[in-house]
C-alpha cells in the first residue's frame, strides 16, 4: 500500500491541527463569533480572536516553551542516571530523587558553609555523589541482588525514607535556598564577553541559573554518552546490559560493573542537584517531584536509553508547561500522566526502545 | 496611655496569678493530656515542628506558672505527615490510647477536617491553631449538633474576604484606584482554593474584577505562571500558597521583571516569614502578605517571641504563636473545667472569654458556632529587610509601599 509511507506525516500533521483546534477552542472567544450580532464571517472572527489572544498571550506560550525546554533538559538528565541503573542493573531505584535531595544539601553545604560557588562545587558534588552511589550499592543494593524484583523495589523505597528522615533529624524541614550574587543584570562570562541576564526572547526570558542548568545537563549527558559508546568502560556496560552472562563469559567483572553503573547514576543526580539549587530551595523532600517525573521519563523514552532519557525529558517538560496553556484551570501533571498511560498502552518500549 | 494602663494591669494579675500558684504544692497534682497533631515530617515539617514546639513551651509555661490549679498539663505530640488519613488515625490513637482532653492542631484544612469529625464523633474537642477551610468547624459537630470544634485563627472566607477589602481600601488610601487583580494560587489543597474563593466572592461584591486567574501545582519552576499573571496587566497579583512555591513565585517574578507595582500574599506561607527576608535578601522588598498574625504592637507578644527564640533557637512565626495561643486557650478552659473530663472542658470552651491573647483582635477570644467572632488578618509588607505591620491603619507599624524590589 502507497499511504503506508506517509502515515507518519500524516499522523503527525493530524496532532498538530487538532492541538491548534484544543488551544483555540480552550482559549480563545468563539462563541461571540457565534452570536448573531457578531460581524462578518464566523471563521474570520475566529482568526482575527485568535490572533488578539495571541498579542496578549503569546509571550505565555514562549515562555512556557523556553521554560519547558530548559527544566526538560535537567529531567532528563536526572531520568538518564535512572536508566542507566536500570538498563544495567534491572533494578527500579526508587531512591533516586532521595540521593539528588544529598545532593541538594552537598551542594548548599559547600555554598553557606564553605563559601564554595555550586558550578564549581560541581567537581566536589559529582565525585562525591558517585562515591555515596557505589557505597549504596555495596551496602544496600548488592546483597539483595537475586531477591525478586518487588524486594528490591521495596528496599529502596525503604532507603527513601530513611534518607528524608535522616536529612530531616539533620537539616530539619526549613527549605534551604541560595541566592547567587550574580547572573543578573550585566553578567561576565568567564572574562570572556559580558552578556545581560535576564535573556529576552521575544519577552519571554531566560534567567541565567536556568540556562546554566540546561547547558550543564547537556555537557554532562554528552560526556556519559561518549563515556558509553566510545570507551572500554562504556563497552563493558553496554555489553553487561545487552548479556549478562555473556558478558562475564568474555571476562567483563559484571558485579564491579554493576557498581560503577550505580555510581555514575547516582552522580547523574549529583550533577543535576548542583545545577538546580540556584533556583530550587532544598527540602527533605525535594527530590520527590524529579523522582517522580524522572520514570515517566524513562518509560517513555525507553527504558535504558540514554538519548531516550534527554528526548523524554524535554518531552516532558514541554508537557508539563504547556498543558496549563492548552487546557487552562486543568493540573499541569495531568498532561504528563496521560502520556505516559498512552506510552504505556500503544508503545511500552518507549520511543526510542526497542520492541521486546 | 490607657493602653500602657491595661498592659500593666494585665502584667499585674499575670503575676498576681502566678503568685498563687507557685505555692501549690506539686505532688497531689492530677494530670491532664493535651494532644498535638501537625505535619512532624514530610513537606510541611518546617511548619509543623514549630508548631509543635511552640505547644510543648505553652505547656511548660503554664505548668511552671500553675495557672490551672491542681492539674499538671501533659503534652502528647503526633505526627500527620500532612496526610489526612493519617492524621486521622493519629487523632483516634490519641483519643482511645493516650488518654487525652483536647486535641490542638492541625495546620492543613484537609487534615484538620478529618480530625474534627473524629473529635465530634469521640467527644474529644479540638482547638484549630491553623487552618484556614471554612466548612470545618460545621464538620466539627457532633449529631445532636454540640459544637466541638474551636478555631482562635480567621477562617478562609474571613481571609479571603478582608484581603480583597484591605487591597482596595490599601490603594485608596495611597491616593490610587485598584481596578483589577490578577490571582496567583496553590490549586492542590483545600487551602488555596477555599481562600481564593472567598476572595472571589468578595471581590464581585465590592465589584473588583479578577482578570486572570492561575491554580498551579507544587513543580521546580512558575515563570509560566507569572507570565501568564503579568499578560493580563493587573493592578495588583494577589498569591496563595506555602512557603517553598511562594519563594520561587518570588524569584520567578523578578526573572520577568513582573510590571506590578502590588504584590500581595493572602493568607500566604512566605511574605511575613523573617526567613523569607533572609532567604531572599533584597528581593523579599516591596511584597505583602495578608495573613493571620500576632499582634507586634503587643509588648507580652514580644515577649513570647523572645523565649521562643531564646529556646528553640530560631525565629516564632505566626502559626507557632496560633499553636501557642491555642494551648493558652485549651488551659483556660481546662481551669475552668476543673478536669480532663472532655464535656467538661467542650462547656468551658463554649463560655470561653479570653482576654489576654496576643493576637491583634479587638476585644476577648470567644467562640460563636466555633469560630473566633472579632479574629481578622493583618496586612504586613517586608520594608527595608523587615517585616512591618502595614494595614489596618489602627495595628500599623509603617504605611503601605507600592513598589517591586526588581524596579518594576
Amino acid at each position: 500500500m502507497e499511504w503506508k509511507q506517509y502515515r507518519g506525516s500524516l499522523i503527525g500533521g493530524l496532532v498538530v491541527i487538532s492541538l491548534f483546534a484544543i488551544l483555540i477552542y480552550n482559549n480563545v472567544d468563539w462563541r461571540a463569533c457565534l452570536e448573531p450580532e457578531a460581524e462578518g464571517f464566523v471563521l474570520s472572527c475566529v482568526a482575527e480572536n485568535t490572533s488578539a489572544w495571541y498579542a496578549r498571550y503569546g509571550v505565555v506560550m514562549r515562555q512556557a516553551t523556553v521554560s519547558g525546554l530548559l527544566i526538560g533538559g535537567v529531567y532528563g538528565l536526572v531520568a538518564l542516571g535512572l536508566t542507566m541503573i536500570f538498563g544495567v542493573l534491572e533494578i527500579i531505584n526508587f531512591a533516586h530523587g532521595a540521593l539528588m535531595t544529598v545532593g541538594l544539601y552537598i551542594t548548599f553545604i559547600l555554598f553557606d558553609t564553605f563559601g564554595i560557588d555550586p558550578y564549581l562545587g560541581l567537581f566536589i558534588t559529582v565525585p562525591l555523589l558517585f562515591f555515596i552511589g557505589l557505597i549504596v550499592y555495596r551496602v544496600v543494593i548488592h546483597p539483595a541482588r537475586d531477591a525478586p524484583h518487588h524486594n528490591q523495589l521495596l528496599l529502596t523505597l525503604g532507603l527513601t525514607l530513611l534518607i528524608e528522615n535522616l536529612l530531616l533529624m539533620v537539616f530539619t524541614a526549613t527549605p534551604r535556598a541560595i541566592r547567587l550574587d550574580y547572573g543578573r543584570g550585566e553578567t561576565n562570562i568567564l572574562g570572556l564577553f559580558v552578556m545581560q541576564f535576564p535573556i529576552r526572547i521575544w519577552r519571554a526570558v531566560i534567567t541565567f541559573d536556568k540556562l546554566l542548568a540546561f547547558l550543564g545537563a547537556l555537557v554532562v549527558t554528552a560526556i556519559l554518552y561518549t563515556i558509553i559508546q566510545k570507551t572500554d568502560l562504556g563497552k563493558a556496560i553496554r555489553a553487561t546490559a545487552q548479556e549478562r552472562d555473556g558478558a562475564a563469559l568474555v571476562g567483563i567483572n559484571t558485579d564491579w560493573i554493576n557498581m560503577i553503573t550505580f555510581g555514575i547514576g547516582t552522580a547523574c543526580v549529583g550533577a543535576a542537584a548542583a545545577l538546580v539549587l540556584p533556583f530550587r530551595p532544598a527540602d527533605p523532600t525535594a527530590g520527590n517531584l524529579f523522582n517522580i517525573t524522572a520514570f515517566i521519563i524513562v518509560v517513555l523514552g525507553g527504558m535504558g536509553n540514554a538519548i531516550g532519557a534527554l528526548l523524554g525529558g524535554l518531552i516532558i517538560g514541554l508537557t508539563q508547561e504547556l498543558t496549563g496553556i492548552f487546557f487552562p484551570g486543568s493540573p499541569d501533571l495531568i498532561g504528563v500522566f496521560v502520556i505516559f498511560i498512552l506510552v504505556l498502552l500503544f508503545r511500552p518500549q518507549g520511543l526510542l526502545g526497542q520492541a521486546a | 496611655m490607657s493602653k500602657i494602663l491595661r498592659i500593666v494591669g494585665l502584667m499585674a494579675l499575670l503575676m498576681m496569678s502566678f503568685g498563687v500558684m507557685v505555692t501549690t504544692a506539686q505532688d497531689d497534682m492530677m494530670v491532664v493530656r493535651i494532644g498535638g497533631i501537625h505535619p512532624l515530617t514530610g513537606f510541611l515539617a518546617n511548619d509543623g515542628l514549630g508548631m509543635d514546639q511552640a505547644i510543648q513551651m505553652a505547656v511548660d509555661e503554664i505548668n511552671e506558672m500553675g495557672l490551672v490549679p491542681g492539674i499538671t498539663l501533659e503534652y502528647v505530640s503526633a505526627d500527620s505527615t500532612g496526610a489526612a488519613d493519617v492524621g486521622q488515625q493519629e487523632a483516634e490513637r490519641l483519643i482511645t490510647e493516650e488518654g487525652i482532653s483536647v486535641i490542638i492542631g492541625t495546620f492543613q484544612s484537609a487534615v484538620t477536617g478529618n480530625v474534627a469529625t473524629v473529635a465530634a464523633r469521640e467527644g474529644v474537642p479540638l482547638i484549630i491553631d491553623v487552618a484556614a477551610a471554612s466548612d470545618i468547624t460545621e464538620r466539627g459537630r457532633d449529631a445532636d449538633g454540640n459544637q466541638w470544634t474551636f478555631r482562635i485563627q480567621p477562617n478562609a472566607d474571613v481571609m479571603g474576604t478582608f484581603a480583597a477589602q484591605y487591597a482596595v481600601a490599601m490603594t485608596s488610601a495611597g491616593g490610587g484606584e485598584l481596578g483589577s487583580v490578577a490571582y496567583l494560587h496553590e490549586g492542590v489543597t483545600d487551602y488555596g482554593r477555599s481562600v481564593y474563593g472567598a476572595f472571589e466572592a468578595e471581590a464581585a461584591n465590592i465589584g473588583l474584577d479578577i482578570v486572570e486567574t492561575v491554580g498551579y501545582e507544587f513543580g521546580a519552576d512558575y515563570t509560566t505562571d507569572v507570565t501568564i499573571v503579568g499578560a493580563s496587566a493587573p493592578d495588583a497579583v494577589m498569591v496563595t500558597g506555602y512557603y517553598g512555591d511562594g519563594l520561587t513565585i518570588a524569584q520567578n517574578m523578578e526573572a520577568i521583571a513582573l510590571d506590578v507595582p502590588f504584590v500581595m500574599g493572602v493568607a500566604q506561607g512566605t511574605y511575613d516569614q523573617d526567613q523569607f527576608v533572609a532567604d531572599a535578601g533584597s528581593l523579599a522588598e516591596c511584597f505583602f502578605n495578608s495573613n493571620y498574625r500576632w499582634d507586634n504592637l503587643n509588648p507580652h507578644a514580644l515577649a513570647v517571641r523572645a523565649r521562643y527564640a531564646e529556646r528553640f533557637g530560631e525565629g516564632m512565626t505566626s502559626a507557632d504563636v496560633l499553636a501557642w495561643q491555642a494551648t493558652y486557650i485549651a488551659a483556660d478552659a481546662i481551669r475552668r473545667a476543673g478536669s480532663g473530663d472532655t464535656a467538661a472542658i467542650q462547656a468551658a470552651l463554649l463560655e470561653t472569654d479570653y482576654e489576654y491573647h496576643i493576637m491583634p483582635y479587638d476585644g476577648s477570644i470567644t467562640f460563636v458556632d466555633g469560630e473566633t467572632p472579632n479574629a481578622i488578618p493583618v496586612v504586613m509588607q517586608v520594608q527595608d529587610g523587615a517585616v512591618k505591620q502595614v494595614w489596618p491603619p489602627e495595628i500599623a507599624e509603617s504605611e503601605p509601599r507600592f513598589c517591586t524590589s526588581w524596579g518594576g
